[in-house]
């Protein structure tokens, strides 16, 4: 089949998958989603002013009408305001992406890059010691969690070293990138970079074993050539489907990162708005989430068949 | 922070156009902006007055800026520097002093409590903003009978509207008409609410009240622009507009809230009457500020931080000024042994103790079954849990020292507040625990450490906790510890923060954790937590005892006097014998600010008064060095 | 196999496990890592029946004691601890009104009957203490016991669910395949954090409550390989063959096809337990993690949050060194596995 009927067809199947999360939560909402009201009818409150606010967030309503309701919210992306802030779910929603992103695309940028380059370089030098011990030290680095290397990074860097602010972010750009982003980015990448290393360094001794390569080294050609012009070729392919599938990830962030170093992004939105009960917030991250999974999964199959003219289109 | 020069438009303003010559208005416009150009250039060039500026953070975020509609402290706080109020707290008054603010006096209550009359001072305005199409609007006594009527319009759904409900004649019926006409008809004449002229309200009571005006030191209940309700419509939260010391200047939600001075604020100065020249803080305060014009600060920028450790780190790096309620976890760290730490010291940072008027405690059911019931069975078991807490750990281990053991559920520093009043039977005693137990019958009898109920049946006690963060964490497990070594077995049990709202109200729970801040500083305030009417409403352990009640209806016709004391007394010694609660602590909290900082004295009624604070400008920027 | 015309004899083919084991002898650092795994599980036995570490709970020394090899008590404070009152009376009298009031004797009498607690002994605190007073060492080592069998449980419950979907979509495929594959993109849609939470609002805050939310969200990966490993099995003469002889499909499914996937399965096990036992670290900082009364390493972890900037170390040293020794311990070892038991990479 060509291009067009497999994205169709793929766009089609979005359509019971989309359908299935917004059952899920909807469900689970419903079910274990903790009852609002009483958030907001604040210290002394009484049963008739519950009954109001139950009233005025659309809770009272049978479960088959405010599902159709949340069926035309996604149609139509209004998924109305904040029940907590009152804030416009559209405004929340892009507010928080730009913090999030400044976070995760330079991780995801420094992290490949880095990645692929000692991939090769222990790649040269594969089975020596060097090799042995930049494994081990990736395992190693890998079985520390999360949790500990914020706590102690945020510690040592920002308050004993002074090299980074402890917290915060600004509304100006450039001062985020350049001041507030740094210390964040750089946990990200030393957490995120010995799984992808490790990965890489098996994508690319895989490619390493083919014939092709025996050839081309039995052509004379350097080890050099070989590397970079045939081996890094074709290990891009399988290096960036897994890029891609890190992408939808990249729109949710850390919301350990985010919650320590007080950045307003989606992450911790996700975490604000289940403690609050704030089903508006989250139908739409997780519909917006949702939606963007699929679309990423979708561009990145087609970008591998079109790079890899040996897998059709099924 | 850099330099910014002072905004050149201050020196260029254009008066109405004047028909001259067009020569002569070419000239004179040449020479204004030279002037102009001068002028900040020169600021450029001096470093000539620094912005001052005050840079501090709030340990949970706000929501927003709608202070009828929400009601969480924070929030409440922001509002209170924006907007007016009618009445205040004086500043350096203590105990709590009410003193007008929007009104010429503090109205008295008039036969026999059941009336007051607010004159408004005229001549006060709001600060500018676009839904008054340029106008400058005066605030009038309308404002506040708007603002009243706001607060109880169900479309509003206040959870604020308890400080009018029930109280003023005529407003639940027009709320209950608007309630079935699904509109509020705010034309529509109230009888408890007379206007009596442009600048006088009338507010009649149904029944007598002398605790009625405090709640018009809240935010509110301050007179609001239905200009600006209207024009703004459901963004409302985001436009507060008052005519207080500062305005709303940027707003990154639970990030950051900007401040900046209203240069319309009318002419305030500190009140010194109340000063006391022994204490040392009056002391800096009448020194720094007094016969100045407030406020002093020209912006303010808070930064909500809840994690603990990079809000206390943001201060020790000198990255804020304020550090309002230090983490208690670092209270050890900053005052070991009660002595600010050497190392702050050296940087000349001041430190304010301030016993909050609050407390924490443990609410029982007394509903429920096994825990709940006024005979002499049920009230031991209580007892006997009360005195097997080990409250001494957690005064300690989890709050670090800085605490207070209270006493009744009255906190210090609030009107009706006994300092000599000692508990009994509240403290850690787990001998008499595990004794009361035997003697009525709580035993042991399978063996297998843990006792049953008299009649045979297990024993198992529900620890309600909410499921989000871990606030109540090491409360919870010093709770279950406390039991098991008396020999009780208690579970702790974590739900949704919603539901566990909902399940402390509606009385689904055995034991839960709870903490009350004063709303104002009467003993009330805390007391109705036990009235048996109020069950469900703010009486969650569901206290109905008939002695109680009766001694608190006596006192709430009562203003303040020995007499009302006496009653306060008793009400707390059948709160002792019944134990409806396990009380808690009074926490006190240390606020740190950095030598430049001046005018500091926290008031206890409110979080933030920044229009009473200072910077020296010129000592920051050398600090920063 | 006798020899009939002079032929070499043949030895018995040895089965994949036996060749794996074989090769993973030779690997040295493998060699290790199971040694130091194994030491673990043997503590953690230890620990669960209670040989060692069952008095973690007790209060033994003064709060955040500093880790020493000298004999140390439990210095419990009986000077006035928080903020005094100076101006305080004798406690109040409610005798007239205290429904206990009629048997105060009686309260009186035993009350004086029992015993005050004995003077604690004195422990020796290589790790020091933490702000009860428990010791760390007895902290962690039963932390270690709940945190890996919280993994083991878990990743045992990820691959049974795991397995079992990915076997009936690979094996079957036509609507059951689809119906799998549908709900495997429902649940890899949604944000991991807020299926946690959601699952975890659903139960209380217990022990099988965190290895329900481990195991439940986190059998897709599994679910994808196994299904894979079915789809190209399935068609293979060996299972043609079994079909032609009458199996079932169960039989097919589950003693002729799942021997040979057990590999895999194997190796994902181990892959899951150092990913829960991650998990578990996080979920234990939001608050949903082993119940209060239990310890695990990601309860000790939420406490060194704020006892790093006070200058306590010793437990995330403590529980930060266990960690990290036993989850490099069984990456090591799966990556051995792998490499041991991977027909492809052999020569």
């Amino acid at each position: 089949m060509n291009l067009s009927t497999f994205v169709m067809r793929r766009l089609l199947h979005m359509i019971p998958t989309l359908l299935g999360v917004m059952l899920l939560i909807f469900v689970l909402f419903n079910w274990v989603g903790g009852d609002p009201a009483y958030i907001l009818a604040g210290k002394i409150s009484d049963p008739k002013q519950i009954e109001n606010i139950r009233t005025q967030l659309g809770v009272n309503q049978p479960y088959w009408v405010q599902f159709w309701i949340f069926i035309k919210q996604v149609c139509t992306f209004d998924f109305g305001r904040s029940w907590a802030t009152n804030e416009l779910v559209s405004d929340v929603l892009l507010t928080r992406v730009v913090p999030t992103l400044t976070i995760m695309v330079p991780v995801l940028l420094l992290e490949t890059i880095l990645a692929v380059l000692f991939a090769v370089l222990v790649a040269y030098v594969r089975g020596t010691l060097t090799d042995r011990m930049v494994m081990l030290g990736c395992t190693v680095a890998m079985s520390i969690s999360f949790l500990v290397y914020i706590i102690v990074c945020q510690w040592l860097f920002g308050f004993k070293l002074g090299w980074f602010p402890v917290q915060g972010w600004s509304d100006s750009f450039i001062t985020n990138l350049v001041r507030y982003a740094p210390l964040p980015i750089l946990l990200a990448v030393m957490v995120d970079l010995a799984p992808s290393l490790r990965l890489y360094r098996s994508f690319v001794l895989d490619e390493m074993n083919h014939d092709y390569v025996r050839t081309a080294r039995a052509k004379g050609l350097s080890e050099n050539t070989v590397m970079l012009k045939h081996v890094l070729r074709n290990a891009a392919i399988p290096i960036l489907t897994n890029v891609g599938i890190a992408l939808p990830g990249l729109f949710v962030g850390s919301f350990l990162l985010e919650v320590f170093f007080s950045i307003p992004g989606l992450g911790r939105e996700v975490v604000e708005s289940v403690n609050r009960s704030d089903f508006p917030v989250m139908k739409a991250i997780t519909v917006y989430l949702a939606v963007l999974t699929m679309l990423t999964n979708l561009l990145v199959d087609v970008l591998y068949r079109w790079v890899d003219p040996r897998v059709a289109f099924k | 922070m850099q330099n910014r020069p002072l905004p050149s438009r201050l020196f260029c303003r254009n008066d109405a156009a004047m028909a001259q010559p067009a020569l002569i208005k070419t000239f004179a416009a040449m020479l204004l902006s030279a002037t102009c150009w001068l002028a900040a250039g020169s600021a450029f060039a001096q470093d000539a007055q620094p912005l001052k500026v005050l840079r501090t953070s709030f340990r949970v975020a706000e929501t927003g800026f709608d202070c009828q509609r929400l009601s969480d402290v924070y929030s409440n706080d922001v509002c209170a520097q924006i907007f007016d109020t009618p009445l205040e707290y004086d500043y350096l008054a203590r105990p709590s002093k009410l003193v007008p603010s929007l009104l010429r006096e503090v109205p008295v209550p008039e036969q026999g409590g059941l009336v007051y009359t607010f004159r408004f001072k005229p001549g006060i305005y709001f600060a500018a903003d676009e839904a008054f199409k340029g106008v400058k609007r005066e605030i009038v006594a309308a404002d506040l009978e708007y603002s009243i009527k706001r607060l109880v319009d169900p479309a509003m759904s206040s959870p604020n509207s308890w400080q009018v409900d029930d109280r003023i004649v005529g407003l639940d019926e027009l709320a209950a008409k608007a309630k079935k006409d699904g509109k509020f008809d705010y034309q529509a004449k109230v009888a408890g609410l007379q206007l009596l002229d442009r600048y006088t309200l009338k507010i009649t009571l149904k029944k007598p009240d002398f605790n009625f005006l405090y709640v018009f030191a809240m935010p509110t209940l301050t007179p609001l622009a239905h200009e600006v309700i209207e024009y703004y419509k459901d963004d409302i939260t985001a436009h507060p507009v008052g005519s207080g010391p500062f305005k709303l200047v940027q707003w990154v939600r639970r990030s950051k809230i900007v401040l900046e001075r209203n240069p319309e604020y009318r002419e305030e100065k500190l009140d010194t009457t109340y000063a006391n020249p022994n204490d040392e803080w009056d002391r800096e305060v009448v020194k720094s500020i007094a016969g100045k014009k407030l406020p002093l600060l020209d912006r303010i920028e808070i930064y909500p931080i809840e994690a603990e450790q990079p809000r206390f780190l943001a201060f020790i790096n000198g990255e804020h000024d304020l550090l309002p309620e230090t983490p208690p976890s670092y209270a050890a760290q900053v005052m070991p042994n009660g002595k600010l730490s050497p190392t702050l010291a050296a940087q000349h940072v001041r430190a304010f103790v301030e016993l909050q008027p609050e407390l924490t405690y443990d609410s029982f059911n007394l509903d429920d079954p096994v825990v709940g019931g006024y005979d002499a069975q049920h009230v031991a078991l209580r007892r006997a849990m009360a005195m097997g807490f080990n409250r001494g750990q957690e005064i300690s281990i989890i709050r670090r020292n800085s605490a207070m053991a209270a006493q009744s559920p009255i906190a210090p520093g609030i009107v009706g507040y006994d300092p000599t009043f000692t508990a009994v039977d509240q403290d850690y005693a787990p001998a008499r625990a595990k004794a009361l137990l035997d003697t009525y019958g709580y035993v042991d009898r399978d063996g297998d450490g843990y006792r049953e109920q008299p009649d045979g049946s297990p024993l198992s006690i529900e620890y309600k906790i909410s499921s989000g963060g871990l606030s109540y964490l090491m409360l919870s497990q010093l709770w279950e510890k406390s039991m098991r070594a008396i020999g009780i077995r208690l579970n702790i049990v974590t739900v949704q923060f919603g539901d566990l709202i909902r399940d402390q109200k509606v009385g689904k729970f055995q034991l839960t954790g709870a903490a009350w801040i004063a709303d104002y500083p009467d003993a009330q305030n805390f007391l109705q937590l036990f009235y048996g009417p109020n069950t469900g409403s703010s009486n969650n352990a569901r206290f109905r005892l008939s002695a109680f009640d009766k001694l608190y209806e006596q006192a709430i016709a009562m203003p303040d006097s020995a007499e009302r004391n006496a009653l306060y007394r008793e009400m707390n010694r059948y709160i002792l014998a019944y134990v409806p609660w396990k009380l808690g602590v009074h926490r006190s909290y240390i606020h740190l600010m950095r030598p430049w900082v001046k005018g500091f004295k926290k008031h206890p009624m409110y979080h933030s008064r920044f229009k009473y604070l200072d910077i020296d400008a010129v000592a920051q920027q050398a600090g920063h060095q | 196999m006798s020899s009939v015309m002079g032929m070499p004899v043949a030895r018995s083919s040895e089965g994949p496990w036996r060749l794996g084991w074989r090769r993973l002898r030779r690997d040295h650092v493998a060699m290790w890592s199971l040694a130091i795994t194994l030491l673990f599980i043997f503590i953690m036995l230890a620990s669960y029946t209670g040989l060692i570490a069952r008095n973690w709970n007790a209060e033994v020394a003064a709060s955040y004691a500093e880790p020493t090899f000298d004999k140390v008590t439990n210095t419990d404070i009986h000077s006035p601890i928080g903020i005094q009152r100076p101006e305080a009376g004798p406690p109040v009298d409610i005798s007239d009104i205290d429904p206990l009031a009629p048997r105060y004797q009686e309260w009186r009498e035993r009350t004086a009957k029992i015993q005050a607690v004995q003077a604690a002994q004195a422990v020796r605190l290589p790790l020091g203490a933490d702000q009860w007073g428990h010791d760390v060492l007895a902290k962690t080592i039963k932390g270690s016991e709940i945190s890996i069998t919280v993994g083991i449980v878990a990743a045992l419950l990820a691959v049974f669910v795991g397995t079992a979907l990915g076997a009936l979509a690979g094996y079957f495929g036509g609507w059951i395949d689809t119906l799998l594959e549908w709900l495997y993109n429902v649940l890899t849609s949604l944000p991991y954090i807020l299926l946690i939470l959601a699952v975890a609002a659903v139960f209380s805050r217990g022990f099988t409550t965190i290895i329900m939310i481990l195991g439940l969200t986190g059998w897709t990966g599994i679910y994808r390989l196994i299904r894979a490993e079915y789809l190209k099995h399935t068609d293979r003469a060996y299972v043609r063959a079994a079909q032609a002889l009458g199996a079932s499909h169960a039989s097919r499914m589950f003693r002729h096809i799942l021997p040979n996937v057990s590999h895999v399965i194997l190796v994902q096990f181990s892959q899951n337990v150092v990913g829960f036992i991650k998990a578990e670290v996080i979920l234990s900082f939001l608050g949903l993690g082993v119940p209060v009364d239990m310890v695990s390493w990601g309860t000790i972890f939420a406490e060194t949050q704020e006892e790093l900037v006070l200058g306590k170390w010793w437990q995330l040293v403590a529980a930060g060194g266990s960690m990290a020794i036993l989850v490099t311990a069984i990456s090591m070892l799966t990556d051995a596995m792998r490499d041991a038991l991977d027909p492809k990479l052999q020569e």
